[in-house]
């Protein structure tokens, strides 16, 4: 029995170790350029459909909006945004993301996640 | 307001985690591959040793008297019982006469401290759940004024078990997951009424013995409570014991284990996959279904009906691919070894709600200061400044999510290794082991995959 904890430790200690090394690659790399999405609505579909879109700690993202009718975009950060695009084209000064981790972009009218944006 | 406001989605505002770094999730994988084989090995060694029966290590516990003397107490308990009589005045008061807003505490007191507080508070102090149970005080009221402390029937613990249970816990992650008006007022306060409903016909039906097999937070929280250090032995009295002894000597193969288990590792598995990028695109692309209005919810209803199908599909399946002698039915086995599942999914519970727990639990905090939404400031709360930090620590997050799946998976394995040892006849010893570790090298690794996948 002792020698099986002393074996898992080492693992687990080998574990924290390895992981340790894999994740530390952020920099001071902060509002670098305006990350811009492309979003097309066509009647009940929409594209980009549950893509994941990599975007850095205080980078600016914009969405340039194609869209036959009017509708609502919801961007489940915290706090939430509700951003209204118009038919046409329109463009859209999403803001910048403090705060790292995995928000939803997503529209409710569709019920589809349009895009995953991963900050980090 | 109507429809304005989303889903109480997972993370507050639906900001979820990062997923894992690959690199970190392949050496969890690997760690508890290896580590299942070390533990196969060390029977193999154990068994050449000697062909005398398997010594029984004597349980190694320590009596507490004195936090016996506390627990044991009547102030202790009235006073425990009080915290839970309250917290339910205070759930029912914002569930009738609150707003139908994202800011009622309802919602968090629902999703978070309910549900995801629950096994926090079990692993560390034991079957948290049964000492405040608002259903079983009520009960236990009515009883007196009944002047009766039975039930009507006897529950019969043989045939029906956990089921109860694990259909709660199935109606709970429905609401959760799948449902998509969860975060209106009206629902889960309808949800919540039917439940205190069930339980109080159930107790007065069947006894106090009901709420320890049908209510879905009873045997969730006491489940998780094995895992704990705090145990009674066979005297009655409080000791402390290493959570995997605890686990051994007190979980005893029950009806509806297997159910019970495979629901809750099943939804929550779900809850990961959802997100994923592949069912997304699946559900969001694939022609039948984004043509029928009704197929994205019927899809989701579906697929919370066959994760734990699936979970317990492999759990049945890798406990009975084993020779068994004749005094054992193979159908047995899957109820003799499911505690040791008991860890693995402990561990992935922890894993996934761990930063939900910490942000969302504060942000709890803050709204039930203000229980009827017009800016009220009750207990202090309401301007409390929520503490980001699992957000800003990203790979600390990771690492402690990855080493509780690990830690889960080598409690499991070691007990799933001790009962395999008590159970199987000498024979199919090693051999009869080997799928039921595959299985759980599989949950593990697919738990671990879903970390980095979603």
């Amino acid at each position: 029995m002792r020698r099986l904890v002393a074996i898992l430790a080492a693992l687990l200690g080998m574990a924290g170790l390895l992981a340790g090394c894999g994740g530390s690659s952020s920099g001071s790399n902060t509002a670098s350029k305006t990350k811009v999405i492309h979003i097309t609505f066509s009647g009940s579909s929409v594209t980009p459909n549950g893509a994941r879109v990599d975007v850095k700690v205080g980078q600016k993202v914009e969405f340039v909006v194609k869209a036959d009718t009017a509708g609502q975009i919801h961007v489940h950060s915290s706090p939430e945004k509700q951003l209204d695009y118009n038919a046409g084209t329109t463009e859209i000064q999403v803001g910048s993301f403090a705060q790292p981790g995995l928000i939803e972009v997503e529209s409710h009218a569709l019920d589809k996640t349009i895009v995953q944006l991963q900050v980090q | 307001m109507g429809g304005d406001y989303s889903p109480l989605a997972h993370g507050i505002g639906g900001r979820q985690d990062l997923p894992v770094p690959l690199e970190t999730a392949i050496v969890a994988a690997v760690a508890a591959l290896i580590v299942s084989f070390v533990v196969l090995a060390w029977t193999v060694r154990r068994h050449d040793a000697s062909d005398e029966p398997m010594p029984v290590s004597p349980v190694r516990e320590r009596p507490v008297p004195r936090v016996e003397r506390l627990v044991d107490s009547t102030a202790w308990r009235v006073g425990l019982r009080t915290v839970g009589m309250l917290l339910f005045a205070y759930t029912v008061m914002v569930g009738v006469f609150g707003q139908d807003l994202e800011i009622n505490p309802i919602f968090g007191i629902f999703y978070v401290w309910w549900w995801v507080g629950l096994v926090p508070f079990s692993l560390v102090f034991g079957p948290a759940w049964k000492a405040i149970s608002p259903v079983r005080t009520i009960n236990a009221g009515i009883n007196v004024l009944r002047g009766d402390d039975r039930g009507l029937y006897e529950y019969d613990e043989k045939r029906f078990g956990y089921w109860p249970a694990a259909i709660g816990l199935l109606a709970f992650a429905w609401m959760e997951l799948v449902y998509p008006h969860n975060s209106y007022l009206g629902p889960v306060r309808l949800w919540c009424a039917i439940y205190v409903a069930a339980m109080l016909i159930g107790g007065q039906l069947w006894g106090t013995r009901f709420y320890a097999n049908a209510d879905p937070f009873e045997v969730y929280s006491s489940l998780v409570a094995r895992l704990s250090v705090w145990g009674r032995n066979a005297a009655g009295r409080l000791v402390v014991r290493s959570p995997l002894t605890n686990l051994d000597t007190t979980l005893r193969p029950h009806t509806g284990l297997v159910a019970v288990v495979s629901v809750l590792f099943g939804t929550i598995v779900f809850d990961s996959f959802r997100d994923s990028i592949p069912w997304l695109k699946f559900t969001q692309n694939n022609g039948f279904i984004t043509s029928h209005s009704w197929a994205p919810y019927t899809v989701n209803n579906l697929a919370l009906f066959v994760f734990p199908l699936a979970v317990a599909g492999f759990f049945c399946a890798g406990t009975m691919l084993t020779g068994v002698g004749d005094d054992l039915d193979r159908r047995r086995l899957p109820v003799l070894l499911a505690p040791a599942v008991v860890p693995i999914v402990a561990g992935y519970v922890v894993a996934h709600y761990m930063s939900y727990w910490w942000e969302g639990g504060q942000a709890t905090l803050q709204q039930v200061s203000d229980p009827f939404s017009n800016g009220g400031n009750w207990f202090g709360t309401a301007n409390l400044k929520i503490n980001y930090f699992f957000a800003y620590h990203p790979t600390l997050l990771a690492d402690l999510k990855v080493l509780s799946v690990v830690i889960g998976h080598v409690l499991g394995v070691i007990s799933s290794h001790k009962r395999a040892i008590a159970v199987l006849p000498r024979k199919h010893m090693i051999t009869g082991q080997i799928p039921l570790l595959v299985t759980m090298v599989g949950f593990t690794v697919g738990g671990l995959y879903l970390l980095f996948a979603a």
